[in-house]
């Protein structure tokens, strides 16, 4: 057992020496489309936050004073579900102080300042308010009328917020993506190329194996071992890009005067964690894989 | 111990290399392939440790018919097979020693067995003294009984020698029969290739001829003809 585990790092250690110029370009390749793999999650994430308020085909939202009593808060639900040919009445939702609190942990994650000041009277609850299909347009006639309701703070249209927003993120995450594939086959066909130079390097020595009688398996894994490694530096590499760019990213936003919507687009630390994590699985399983392939078409000996 | 039944081995469908080839070797018999070039002496090498399959009949390696071994059976099968061949095949980046061990390391044996057999073997073949040199700097003599130690370490049943004197002067060729003939005589059973005339003659083993893929003559204690 040992003696094959010593076997197997000390073959990966050669064969990643021998071939130095196709390991760094496969590790930088691996590096830079995970970054953007990576990237493009968070910018997913970002407009995800910034359009949350708006999921459900919410169209209007009535935001309500917190002094609000809840008379009047049930007299405003009271109009808005009077509007039965308008109003989707079985989507209207009210979110209570508590409700309207976790949204807004959400939208200002970038923010804890902004967050640690909110508190039940300075935090106005919220009428989210689904149109009946089709009628979004006959809804946004209501506007004025439904502002002029007592204890309502302001009223905010979709349409004015939405349209923009959905165009930028369709288009940045159709490049995002589009990048991140091209580079992520980039990267495999690399570590595919180094496994097949290693190998071909090698093709008198595996011969001789196979003819003592060595396994596939026992051939193979050194190979799939060293496509693991250059995944996982590669990811390791863009995680590090990751931490960079978002720190870069994050400071920028809070440095903003204002509820300019933008913190919305950063992301929680958790989540950041989650994507490095995933980028280091997706690193070694790939890289291994793609080297396990390439070995394979070597092995018919 | 290898025994083939009604073998054809034709390539791309078009070329003959076998046909119809029937014999058996029995245990620690010493067998003589020989014929010109392209005769299938190296087709019938390459059927009995499974580096080919016949398109008709059967090869019989230890009473298991090892056409229809699965694939992860081979390797265990190699294990009980040394190989031997005119060009050596030496890894020419590791030592004597480290050519020798990588047959028992690659297949998992444990330090202190390989420990123990290496020596023993490079005794065996005459090389003692020489394990810390490098492929390049022995004479081919010499590189063939690293191949043949490296073929013999594992103690396999069968030794399978594909032209083994082809590249060595007539000395250094009887030397090395000598040694085959050795290791033959502690129980292993060796078939070689070779249009080696002179060495055919000088042992007197069994001669199995082939012409254009057809056995043509099968003589005990046979003489190259």
């Amino acid at each position: 057992m040992w003696s094959r585990l010593a076997y197997t790092f000390r073959e990966t250690g050669a064969s990643l020496r021998r071939n130095v110029t196709l390991t760094v370009a496969a590790i930088l390749t691996s590096a830079v489309s995970l970054f953007l793999v990576g990237g493009t999650f968070l910018v997913q994430r970002g407009f995800d936050n910034l359009l949350s308020k708006w999921a459900g085909g919410v169209q209007m939202i009535v935001y309500v004073n917190p002094t609000a009593t809840p008379d009047q808060i049930t007299n405003i639900r009271t109009v808005l579900a009077q509007n039965t040919n308008v109003v989707d009445v079985s989507k209207l939702d009210y979110l209570d102080y508590a409700r309207s609190l976790e949204e807004a942990k959400r939208l200002f994650a970038a923010d804890p300042g902004t967050l640690n000041l909110l508190n039940q009277t300075n935090l106005p609850t919220q009428f989210k308010v689904v149109p009946i299909v089709g009628k979004t347009d006959v809804l946004v006639q209501f506007e004025k009328s439904f502002a002029g309701l007592p204890e309502v703070k302001k009223i905010v249209l979709a349409r004015d917020q939405i349209e923009q927003i959905s165009k930028l993120r369709d288009f940045v995450q159709t490049v995002t993506v589009g990048l991140s594939i091209l580079l992520l086959i980039g990267a495999l066909i690399l570590i595919w190329t180094t496994i097949r130079t290693a190998m071909y390097a090698r093709r008198r020595e595996i011969e001789v194996m196979k003819l003592v009688g060595a396994t596939n398996w026992f051939i193979r894994i050194p190979f799939m071992l060293e496509g693991l490694i250059q995944g996982l530096v590669g990811a390791v590499m863009s995680c590090g890009f990751l931490l960079f760019f978002n720190r870069l990213w994050t400071n920028g936003v809070v440095k903003l005067k204002g509820d300019n919507g933008f913190q919305a687009l950063v992301v929680s630390n958790s989540f950041l964690n989650f994507v490095m994590l995933m980028l280091l699985l997706f690193g070694m399983v790939a890289g291994a894989i793609a080297s396990g392939i390439a070995a394979s078409r070597f092995l018919d000996v | 111990m290898i025994r083939l039944e009604n073998v054809t081995k034709i390539y791309n469908s078009e070329v003959t290399a076998l046909r119809d080839a029937t014999f058996d070797v029995a245990k620690g018999e010493f067998v003589f392939l020989v014929g010109p070039s392209g005769s299938g002496k190296s087709t019938l090498l390459r059927m009995m440790n499974r580096q080919e399959k016949p398109e008709k009949g059967a090869v019989w390696v230890a009473g298991r018919n090892i056409n229809e071994m699965p694939d992860s059976k081979v390797p265990h099968l190699r294990r009980n097979i040394g190989n031997i061949f005119q060009d050596y095949k030496l890894l020419l980046n590791k030592t004597v020693h480290e050519n020798v061990a990588f047959a028992l390391e690659v297949i998992g044996r444990p330090k202190h067995v390989i420990r123990q057999q290496v020596p023993a073997v490079m005794d065996l073949v005459g090389l003692t003294g020489k394990q810390d040199r490098f492929p390049h700097q022995l004479s081919g003599g010499e590189q063939q009984r690293v191949s043949i130690a490296r073929a013999f370490v594992n103690r396999p049943l069968i030794l399978l020698a594909d032209e083994p004197t082809g590249n060595l002067d007539p000395g250094t060729g009887e030397g090395i029969m000598r040694l085959l003939d050795r290791i033959n005589k502690t129980g292993t059973t060796v078939v070689m290739a070779t249009h080696d005339q002179r060495i055919v003659n000088m042992m007197r083993k069994r001669v199995i001829q082939m012409d254009r893929g057809i056995i043509v003559r099968d003589q005990a204690r046979g003489v190259y003809e």
